[in-house]
């Protein structure tokens, strides 16, 4: 009998765009994605995309062939869709399209009044996270206020900060949010990543980092360190 | 009110049924009535540091079978009689262990003990989280080396999480760090992680250091715990770890390597100018 596994769920976030559809004018639809695509090449590029249907849901009658069609022309990989109707999901699915979750009108996850979903966005975390541990905080931010062990993992959709010393993995904007950030002390990290893009600890460690708050960004494709400097007033304006 | 104490580690080989055996003994001297219980189903281990595998008839398993009661099952120590063992099958597999079957034994010895030390097995699955979830205090056994740290540290995440406390949103576990092999030149060497590297990362209280010791094997040979043997160095540092977990205040040893006087009075001056 075979004793080795054969395969091995991994838990992971590959970073994918959300399109929410505006319009069905797909003539106007076509020259604003090759406009889109024309800026940023190189992010689009085999880029998962979920289709979101929640601003169209009026729509009942929406040519997912065509739409498809268009994505993939422009070297998309459509993943399925959210939100919307019911109507439109049937007519998804006869399309090849998968229900995936999310959306607000979606039956995955009915939010009940904005009020909860606001607190809901920052998720906070007082106490040590472990090696082994997970912790993502999804639409929103993540603050941790203990230690990231080597071995853990935090993720946000937005931001990440952490004000214990961080040695595990720490992944930011994972859905892909390019303007999510990651704040932290001590930097012992095993990877640092904003919206799929990263640095390992060997890339972290070549930088000479004093001790203090940094703040981890993308700029240009690059993930950089940089000490948040306190802001001194110079002497002559006090 | 029983306390139910876990040994615990992630890693095996580190000292946990070492630890149990001692601590047991420990507790039982000081007048508590205790029983350990040996959840490493399959290995067996616990009866023989206790010096008893002789006398084992009906083991945990039985127990939960309802193929013994726990009143046969459990063996009176051969020396201190406020302690008694419960051992662990040797024939069975791990899966023979149940929630339901643990729950229950652990709630009759309940009736009678004032402590239990759970024994857990090696690893993160099923055995080790089935010691681990009634408990209310947990001794996490850690080497001093990077590997066994990373799984302290894994087991520190599963008694947050993992147990009958955390899902019923009491309080949380008691968590006890004892440190265990250590080896104070090795650590001057740079061939281990020193108390200070090892705090820094699992950051919980520390219980106490046990030394490297050859006490420790003579011990498991002669199947007398040793605790027993109080004039060992690991005998005296099991001795302190027991009185600062009743609460003793009692200050740390063997952390620092023997230096001799000349070599102390050379750092000294150095110091003082
Ligand atoms: N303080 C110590 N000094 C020397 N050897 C030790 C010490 N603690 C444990 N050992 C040895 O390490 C081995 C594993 O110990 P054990 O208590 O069975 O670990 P575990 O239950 O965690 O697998 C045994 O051979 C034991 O004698
Ligand atoms: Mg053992």
């Amino acid at each position: 009998m075979k004793k080795e596994p054969c395969f091995q769920f991994k838990a992971n976030f590959l970073p994918c765009a959300v399109l929410q559809i505006l319009s069905d004018d797909w003539t106007h639809f076509d020259q604003q994605l090759t406009d889109a695509v024309r800026k940023a090449p190189s992010f689009f590029l085999n880029l998962p995309v979920v289709i979101d249907l929640d601003k169209i849901s009026a729509v009942e009658q929406i040519n997912f062939l065509h739409l498809k069609e268009l994505l993939v022309a422009h070297q998309m990989v459509p993943l399925g869709v959210r939100g919307g109707s019911d109507a439109q999901h049937q007519l998804a699915e006869a399309n090849s399209l998968s229900l995936l979750p999310g959306g607000k009108l979606s039956n995955f996850d009915k939010k009940q009044d904005k009020k909860e979903e606001l607190i809901l966005l920052t998720k906070l975390v007082t106490t040590p996270v472990r090696s082994g541990m997970q912790i993502y905080a999804r639409d929103g931010d993540l603050i941790v206020t203990a230690s990231v062990s080597a071995g853990a993992e935090v993720l946000a959709d937005g931001n990440v900060h952490i004000y214990g010393p961080l040695r595990g993995r720490v992944l930011a904007g994972v859905t892909g949010n390019l303007q999510a950030r990651i704040f932290c002390d001590a930097l012992e990290a095993e990877l640092v990543s904003i919206a799929g893009y990263y640095l390992t600890k060997d890339d972290c460690q070549k930088q000479a980092l004093s001790p203090g708050m940094k703040q981890i960004y993308l700029e240009n494709e690059h993930v950089r360190i940089e000490m948040i400097q306190p802001q001194r007033v110079p002497a002559e304006m006090v | 009110m029983t306390k139910t104490i876990v040994i615990t580690s992630g890693k095996g080989g580190v000292g946990k049924t070492t630890t149990s055996a001692s601590f047991a003994v420990g507790l039982a001297t000081r007048g508590y009535k205790t029983a350990v219980v040996d959840f490493d189903i399959g290995l067996r281990n616990l009866d023989l540091i206790m010096g008893c595998e002789r006398r084992v008839v009906y083991d945990f398993v039985n127990v939960i079978r309802k193929e013994a009661n726990l009143n046969q099952a459990l063996i009176r120590d051969k020396h201190i009689k406020e302690l008694f063992i419960l051992p662990a099958s040797q024939t069975r597999d791990k899966d023979a262990l149940t929630v339901e079957g643990v729950a229950e034994v652990l709630a009759e010895l309940s009736k009678t003990f004032d402590y239990i030390v759970c024994d857990s097995p090696a690893g993160i699955e099923r055995g080790a989280q089935l010691a681990m979830y009634f408990a209310d205090s947990a001794i996490v056994v850690t080497n001093p080396e990077v590997s066994s740290v990373r799984d302290s540290d894994r087991m520190l995440g599963l008694l947050s999480s993992k147990t009958k406390r955390a899902e019923d949103g009491r309080d949380k576990i008691t968590e006890h760090l004892l440190l265990t092999r250590y080896s104070p030149k090795r650590v001057a060497r740079g061939d281990m992680l020193s108390l200070s590297d090892v705090n820094e990362i699992l950051a919980i209280p520390l219980l106490g250091v046990i030394p490297e010791s050859q006490a420790v094997l003579r011990a498991s040979n002669s199947g007398d715990p040793v605790i027993l043997d109080k004039d060992s160095d690991a005998g005296q540092a099991y001795l302190d770890a027991v009185a600062r977990f009743l609460g003793e205040n009692v200050s740390h040893r063997f952390i620092e390597e023997e230096r001799n006087w000349l070599k102390r009075l050379l750092n000294f001056k150095k110091e003082v100018v």
